[in-house]
């Protein structure tokens, strides 16, 4: 039973969380390029707003596919450990490959329910964003690896306790950077919104949304960003009470978000290319060097 | 009844059942689908241990013997031809030769159960020869291309049953016999690494040729592409399967790491099975890149089989005791994903009578049943929880990133993201989007086509949350081949699957999903109703504009607002200009061809008679010096 409290506290910390710091976001963007932005409950209202309004509907698997897609999300999101062992509300299920593809489900039920919307621009907006997922994916995925094998858990909670004496950032600085430029991809910042573009795909896969559909899926992309970040905290930045977790979550939020307000966006294979570039290479190394036991 | 009289009578029915057939290939039809039912409850039934003996051919007993590997791999077969000939009762009624369809699928299945009930390599072989030539005349009865398809096959097929056969020869030779366990024992004392490993890699080629690994990878595309569309979903769910059990025949029942455990290659896994685990991780790059640029859907699946072959190879090629569960389990998932993937596509093409993605479209309307199937096949496909295609993957993973094994892991998550790729192409380009105005009358198939789709899934979906049934005979099996047997991986009474870096329960993923699902649908109902779009409007109102977002525009003809051509355009970019395999074989058999042409030209057309005189000369020196 508190296994399920604490993954409904997961639920309700993760909404409110991240969708203030999109809100603060948006006005550390807004400050980067010399406007005043909006409020930081902006987001707060925007949601709101939308889950208010009258929406159409384009068909079952519309419906359906923003089901999944929330549904997978606040799944993931109640396994998601948060930063120590008493936060961690499955400590028998909170492997990274669960999480990892858990995470799937979600993204693939909104690419469905969007394409089911028959805009062409929302199937552009997806095959932008699974392309997009071919390049962020494989240097994250080398650098987890190399964590794993490292520390020989694939456990969220106890990589997280395992980081005690140092942080793994610190262990394997190279894998950090590296993790965090895939985070920057997952995030979908720029320059790495190429599959919602709004100048180019009219959105892409949110062509079609209207009223609670796009509500609903802001609500899920909101759950996404706080499980995309939170395993970056725990498996880069170590453990401590919930206070430090919440200070390091918002620090890597920050970083993000001000890189991405000077940066303008990359054209898709440009995206692979840099992706497969240093990265990826980088990526390689630092499995060497955990290889050879060459580890700070 | 005994195993060898199961097998001889099987064959023997398949021919009257040509016959029925002849008469009524609707009655044959069932009459073949009662027998696989009664093949799934016979599996059942039997023990492991049981032995049988089918005969005696040049003083070589041919023995027959049921093991965990049997019973596992022949009900994953007998899953997908059992549903395979459910489907056909109404989809044989689009094809030439219903009857002979009979007939030879049932000698395949036939021919399918002696090679996982061989206890020696010539009852495999023998047996294996059944399966192959009759799928291989199978083949033939789809489209006008399918000719070549066979013929492509048949090569193919070939060059790794006689590399097979020779390996079983040399063994024979040298240990004196051709049982599969007594050629283990022998080899693991033989001090000559040189002929172990030409024997481990002669019988594993057969293996490589019929699961579709790289080199000899290219007739799945061909032949899947154009066998008769049911039959593909058997090509791809089972017959490949055939391989993989030859592969894991040389690589686990002839212990692999014992026998060559004086040349380890890295990470205490030997050269030989690293050679392999090299081509399979090299088919999966192939089959992977290929299969997000087809604009054949059939040809999408069928690289998706070369890349999946590679992920079974994989596994199995490690010896790493969750890497060897993975790869088997994963024969199972990817059997059932495939299987149901090509019965959907048979269905489309039952009714659209086109296999070409950019040609299709918005089916989701007129076919939504088959479009649920098809949609939970691909996430059992992609590795997707709570399909049981996850399960096999996560364990290939945990063995790979356990062994410290990066490229090779880069590459299976390089197959699996990729694989979110191509299965979503069919998806958005087949089933969802807009419907072609070609199509408005397009209807599902029916429940006879649509049952056989609906109950794989399901399995799938049950084996995914509950996974302890199947990993039994899989645990059985590690057991039998002394995979480090006192480990423990299905733990089901904490409902617990153990990796070495982890646990993880699937019925509580599974929940956990379920729980997030009611979540989303409670919020969904609490806010204001929607308005309906009718995406249908220009099907059935001429001159009515499309109803969604065109910027403005009034577009009234469907087709033109359908994104489905070169999906993934952006990266297909990035390598169109690719080597070819494909193209080198075929400038090889152009090559033997030309030569060809000029001995014809040079020493046939001027004189036949001289021609032969000198054949028979040189056959006669080949047969004097003894080369």
């Amino acid at each position: 039973m508190v296994a399920a409290y604490k993954a409904l506290f997961n639920l309700v910390l993760g909404f409110f969380l991240v969708l203030s710091l999109e809100g603060v976001g948006r006005k550390i963007t807004a400050r980067v390029q010399r406007r005043i932005g909006p409020p930081w409950y902006q987001n707060f209202i925007d949601v709101f707003k939308a889950l208010s309004k009258h929406p159409f509907s384009n068909g079952w698997v519309f419906d359906f596919g923003v089901l999944m897609a929330l549904g997978g999300a606040m799944a993931t999101a109640m396994i998601v450990p948060m930063g120590s062992t008493t936060w961690t509300p499955f400590p028998n299920s909170d492997n990274f490959f669960v999480i990892m593809y858990l995470f799937a489900v979600g993204a693939l039920g909104m690419a469905m329910g969007m394409v089911g919307s028959g805009n062409p621009w929302a199937s552009i907006g997806v095959s932008r964003a699974l392309t997009q997922m071919l390049g962020y994916e494989l240097p994250y995925l080398i650098v987890i690896s190399s964590t794993i094998f490292y520390y020989k858990t694939a456990s969220i909670h106890k990589l997280v306790e395992l980081q005690k004496n140092g942080w793994n950032l610190l262990v394997m600085p190279l894998g950090g950077i590296i993790a965090f430029i895939s985070l920057m991809g997952m995030l979908g910042k720029k320059p790495f919104d190429i599959s919602t573009a709004p100048a180019e795909i009219a959105s892409g896969p949110m062509t079609e949304l209207s009223g609670k559909y796009l509500g609903l899926l802001h609500i899920m992309h909101v759950f996404a960003m706080f499980v995309e970040v939170s395993l970056f905290v725990d498996v880069f930045l170590g453990g401590g009470n919930l206070g430090w977790y919440l200070v390091k979550f918002i620090v890597v939020w920050v970083l993000a978000v001000l890189i991405s307000s000077v940066l303008p966006r990359f054209r898709i294979e440009q995206m692979l290319k840099f992706y497969w570039g240093v990265p990826l290479g980088l990526a390689f190394l630092n499995a060497l060097f955990v290889l050879l036991g060459w580890t700070l | 009844m005994a195993m060898s009289t199961l097998l001889v009578s099987l064959v023997a029915t398949s021919v009257v059942m040509y016959f029925i057939s002849k008469a009524s290939w609707k009655i044959g039809a069932i009459l073949n689908f009662l027998i696989g039912i009664f093949l799934i409850s016979y599996v059942f039934a039997l023990s492991t241990g049981t032995t049988s003996e089918l005969g005696t051919l040049f003083g070589q007993k041919l023995q027959l013997i049921w093991t965990n590997a049997s019973y596992y791999f022949s009900l994953v077969s007998l899953l997908v031809i059992v549903s395979v000939m459910l489907f056909a009762i109404k989809w044989l009624d689009s094809q030439k030769y219903p009857a002979a369809f009979n007939m030879f699928l049932l000698m395949m299945t036939a021919g399918s159960l002696g090679v996982f009930m061989a206890a020696d390599l010539i009852t495999l072989y023998i047996f294996w020869e059944i399966a192959v030539l009759s799928s291989m005349l199978i083949v033939p009865m789809g489209k006008k291309e399918s000719r070549k398809a066979a013929v492509v096959y048949a090569v193919m097929s070939a060059s790794g049953t006689y590399m097979y056969l020779y390996g079983a020869f040399l063994a024979f030779q040298r240990y004196g016999t051709l049982n599969i366990s007594e050629i283990a024992k022998h080899m693991v004392s033989d001090p000559s690494t040189g002929i172990k490993a030409t024997i481990f890699l002669l019988l594993a080629s057969a293996g490589i040729a019929k699961s579709g690994i790289f080199p000899l990878h290219t007739w799945l595309r061909i032949a899947h592409g154009n066998a008769p569309d049911a039959f593909s979903a058997v090509l791809s769910g089972q017959l490949v399967k055939l391989g993989s059990y030859v592969l894991m025949v040389s690589v686990a029942a002839l212990p692999s790491l014992k026998i060559f455990s004086n040349i380890p290659f890295y990470s205490g896994i030997p050269a030989t099975n690293y050679f392999l685990i090299a081509l399979g991780a090299t088919s999966i790059i192939i089959g992977t890149l290929m299969a997000i640029k087809q604009d054949d859907m059939k040809m999408l699946i069928a690289f998706s089989s070369v890349a999946n072959g590679g992920y079974i190879l994989i596994g199995i090629g490690t010896m790493d005791p969750i890497g060897f569960e993975g790869g088997v389990l994963h024969v199972f998932n990817h059997a059932l994903a495939a299987a149901v993937i090509f019965m959907a596509f048979a269905s489309v093409v039952y009714r659209t009578h086109t296999k070409k993605i950019s040609e299709l479209g918005g089916l989701i309307h007129k076919m939504p049943i088959t479009f649920l199937a098809y949609l939970f096949a691909i996430i059992s496909l992609a590795g997707i929880p709570p399909m049981s295609g996850f399960i096999s993957k996560w364990m290939i993973y945990q063995a790979l990133v356990r062994k410290g094994m990066f490229i090779t892991a880069f590459i299976a998550f390089f197959g699996s993201i990729g694989s979110f790729l191509y299965v979503f192409r069919p998806l958005a380009g087949v089933f969802l989007g807009q419907l072609p105005k070609k199509y408005k009358d397009v209807k599902e198939v029916s429940p006879i086509m649509w049952l056989p789709m609906v109950i794989l899934v399901t399995i799938s979906l049950i084996i995914g949350i509950w996974p302890f049934p199947i990993l039994k005979p899989i645990e059985g099996m590690r057991m039998d081949f002394g995979i480090a047997p006192t480990m423990k991986i299905a733990d089901s009474s904490h409902w617990l699957i153990k990796g070495f870096a982890g646990n993880w329960n699937p019925v509580l993923v599974f929940n956990l999903f379920l729980i997030g699902f009611v979540i989303a649908y409670i919020l969904y109902t609490l806010f204001p109703r929607p308005k309906k779009v009718d995406l249908l409007a220009p099907h059935k109102k001429e001159g009515a504009p499309i109803n969604i977002y065109t910027g403005g525009e009034f577009i009234y003809n469907p087709d033109l607002y359908q994104y489905n051509t070169k999906f993934y355009a952006g990266f297909e970019r990035m390598y169109e200009k690719h080597p070819s395999w494909e193209k080198l074989l075929e400038m090889l058999a152009k090559f033997f061809y030309d030569l060809g042409e000029w001995v014809h030209g040079w020493f046939f057309r001027p004189s036949p008679s001289a021609y032969t005189f000198w054949v028979t000369l040189t056959i006669l020196i080949v047969f004097w010096v003894r080369w």
